[in-house]
């Protein structure tokens, strides 16, 4: 009975809670494939029950129908008819299906895409700042005044004094644009003629573009503060994102004779315009606001909590650059800096954090990533654990918030405080007022992100498709095809005699009640995919898999007779419903001399389950008797 | 539309074996959609892939449906065939 294309469509359609729901729409041999906005809105159990759908699942942000050869590009054209949409290619879908992912999340993973390759030269200074800092603070040493420190503090900050140009040239490989391009723009933002960003509180001069109209009593229009973006990494990243995306538009509009020195000027002058218009004052209003109020509360213990909690995300967004101010302020009209130990316990927790992170990792990557930027932030250097393992795994940056924020209130409780400013962490020995209680803030702030981390953070589970190291990647012998049809082959699922289905050890099986096919008496223990398909159902018990495949052949591999009764003692599926497999893939282990002990054949029973719905079905590999 | 409600007291329950029979039986009524309902998941008889993925226990309730074409003869012969394959309580 053919299948009315239109009906099925308008079915599919009614389901999917509005047009407005509907982003793309693509189809594949067997498939239509839709993102759609708001999964909420569709009702995934009556598009199952769409006659003509043979099965829905949604995977990757991508709801798919499957629908079978020759049906689905006739459904999926009414289907645009219905719908308006214009057709799209697999890869916009896929595109728009990344682009479903919850924005915060996004941003978040670009930034860590644009750190981790820069982490060997942060955590090389981070490491060298803290010590030769700490070196050059040690009373009656003398250190701070040898040719050595000079020389150590100079190469140890290199990479913070410049790291604008270094993620700049990141962020332009990450978001596609010319890498050198975006070194312009990095450099631009740390341009000697502007003052150094770490010397903002000195004071700096300021360009005014349009003269002087002044929008609010702190801000003229087109006002250029003459600031360098030292230490920023947010401002920097927004800047070359924002470059990156100008110039792919510029180089798709612009004439390609003219294309070579319109465009990279273009690119450049107006992202430098912005950068230095809007981005640059956004960003240093801000820090103007958190400086204000970081001055006011911290002066009672809550207001110190909130500011040991919040303290790494204002290092994030490049904020952190005028509590020296703060500290200097301290020191002159109380004698006592009591901003070090809140940033102490929020640089500590971030180190805890970032330990506990690199203890507890199996990825080698990210172990060998964490060790060295934890101990960096020990030394009160954070942006190596912050950028590039706390942030980046999300739950370890929140615990080392939460160790921060107790951190911080135990330090405004005690009365703690420094002599001088400039070192946290471990190096904060030197200038603390009391090294007991400092110890304990340390341990407090430290532990309570290690212990959080420890239990809350777990890596990401290693993609499904990594089978078990017991099951080696290839069957003993290649996979010979035993089922062939019209509409594809099947292969062995497992090496080993071929009978037809006749012969099976079991009445059911051999009559054809489920199909014709064959039984494969195994000579290992492992079940793989017969053809490049999709995992359709796999038995509670685990001994039967149903896996669609090209030209919508439905084959059930049923491990054993009457396996059913070991009631999954033996077998362990390496698949779910759902699963695309490839061919030779690894679907079930299962061991036969349990199967052999329970007393059932261990035939690999393999049939096409809907061989009436073809006409030309034979069996290649069956071995007569 | 016809339906009955049944739990299923065979002691391995909708395995494939019987669900391929099961799968056969319904493609009898080839004009009559017959499906199985367990819990919020409801499967066409008549895919046995489908009906194995609803993983029926012994103990289990599922109701069985029938719509269109000769649906009370489809009933009768669920009826039947889920007392003797699955010893049904109806």
């Amino acid at each position: 009975m053919a299948l009315d294309y239109r009906k099925c469509a308008e079915e599919i359609f009614s389901h999917l809670g509005g047009k407005e729901n509907v982003v793309s729409a693509a189809h594949c041999a067997t498939r239509l494939r839709l993102v759609i906005a708001d999964n909420s809105k569709m009702d995934m159990k009556a598009l199952e029950d769409v006659e003509g759908v043979k099965g829905v699942f949604s995977n990757a942000g991508q709801l798919q129908l499957i629908i079978g050869t020759g049906t689905v590009n006739k459904v999926y054209d009414e289907f645009l008819a219905i719908t308006g949409l214009t057709a799209a290619s697999k890869e916009e879908v896929k595109a728009a299906a990344a682009a479903q992912q919850p924005l915060p999340k996004r941003m978040v993973k670009a930034l860590g895409d644009v750190f981790v390759p820069i982490l060997p030269a942060i955590v090389a200074s981070g490491l060298m700042m803290g010590l030769v800092e700490a070196l050059g603070k040690i009373p009656g040493l003398g250190f701070a005044d040898t040719d050595w420190y000079g020389f150590l503090d100079m190469v140890a900050n290199t990479a913070f004094a410049y790291l604008p140009v270094i993620v700049a040239v990141s962020a332009a490989r990450v978001f596609g644009g010319n890498i050198f391009l975006g070194a312009v723009v990095g450099l631009l933002m740390i341009h000697s003629a502007l003052t150094n960003g770490w010397n903002a509180a000195d004071g700096y001069d300021v360009w005014y573009l349009f003269g002087h109209i002044k929008i609010t009593d702190s801000y003229t229009l087109g006002q250029i503060n003459q600031l360098g973006y030292q230490g920023h990494v947010i401002p920097v990243v927004i800047s070359v994102w924002f470059m990156c995306q100008w110039e792919k538009w510029l180089h798709k509009h612009v004439p390609e004779m003219i294309d070579l020195f319109v465009t990279p000027l273009c690119t450049v002058f107006v992202t430098a315009l912005l950068t230095f218009m809007v981005i640059g004052p956004i960003f240093s209003g801000l820090e103007t606001i958190v400086l204000n109020l970081a001055t006011v509360i911290v002066k009672n213990p809550i207001g110190a909590m909130v500011m040991g909690a919040v303290y790494p995300a204002t290092v994030v967004m490049g904020l952190h650059h005028m509590y020296n101010v703060i500290e200097a302020g301290m020191l002159s009209s109380a004698g006592l800096n009591t901003w070090m130990p809140i940033a102490s316990a929020a640089n500590f927790a971030q180190f805890g954090a970032c330990l506990a992170v690199g203890l507890k990792a199996v990825n080698n990557k990210t172990k060998v990533i964490a060790i060295p930027s934890s101990a960096s932030a020990a030394l009160g250097i954070t942006e190596p654990a912050i950028f590039g393992v706390n942030m980046r795994f999300f739950k370890p940056f929140v615990c080392g918030m939460v160790g921060g924020a107790v951190g911080a209130i135990f330090g405004a409780i005690t009365g703690l405080g420094a002599t001088a400013y400039g070192v946290t962490g471990i190096p904060g020995y030197l200038t603390i007022n009391n090294p007991v209680v400092y110890t304990i803030l340390l341990a407090v702030s430290g532990g309570i992100a290690f212990v959080g981390t420890w239990f809350v953070w777990s890596e990401e589970a290693p993609a499904p498709k990594a089978a078990p190291s017991d099951i080696p990647a290839q069957p003993s012998k290649p996979q010979e095809p035993v089922i062939t049809c019209e509409a594809g082959t099947v292969l062995a699922p497992v090496p080993g005699k071929v009978i037809p289905h006749t012969e099976i050890p079991d009445p059911t099986f051999a009559a054809g009640v489920l199909g014709s096919g064959v039984g494969v008496w195994p000579e290992e223990g492992i079940v793989r995919a017969p053809y490049d398909g999709t995992i359709s159902s796999v038995a509670e018990t685990q001994h039967a898999v149903g896996i669609t495949g090209p030209g919508d052949m439905e084959v059930l591999i049923h491990i054993g007779v009457d396996t059913v009764a070991m009631n999954g003692d033996g077998f362990q599926a390496l698949v779910k419903e759902g699963d695309e497999v490839k061919a030779g893939q690894p679907l079930v282990k299962f061991d036969r001399a349990k199967i052999k002990a329970a007393n059932h054949p261990d035939v690999v029973v393999t049939l096409l389950t809907n061989s009436d719905d073809y006409s030309s079905v034979s069996f290649p590999g069956v071995v007569n008797a | 539309m016809l339906e009955f409600k049944c739990v299923i007291n065979d002691e391995l329950g909708i395995h494939a074996r019987p669900a391929g029979q099961l799968a056969k039986e319904a493609k009898n009524f080839g004009e009559t959609t017959i499906s199985v309902t367990k819990g919020d998941k409801t499967v066409k008889a008549s895919q046995l892939m489908k009906l194995m993925g609803l993983g029926v226990k012994k103990g289990d309730e599922v109701t069985v449906s029938a719509e269109g074409g000769d649906e009370a003869a489809a009933i009768d012969a669920m009826k039947a065939f889920f007392k003797n394959n699955f010893a049904a309580e109806i």
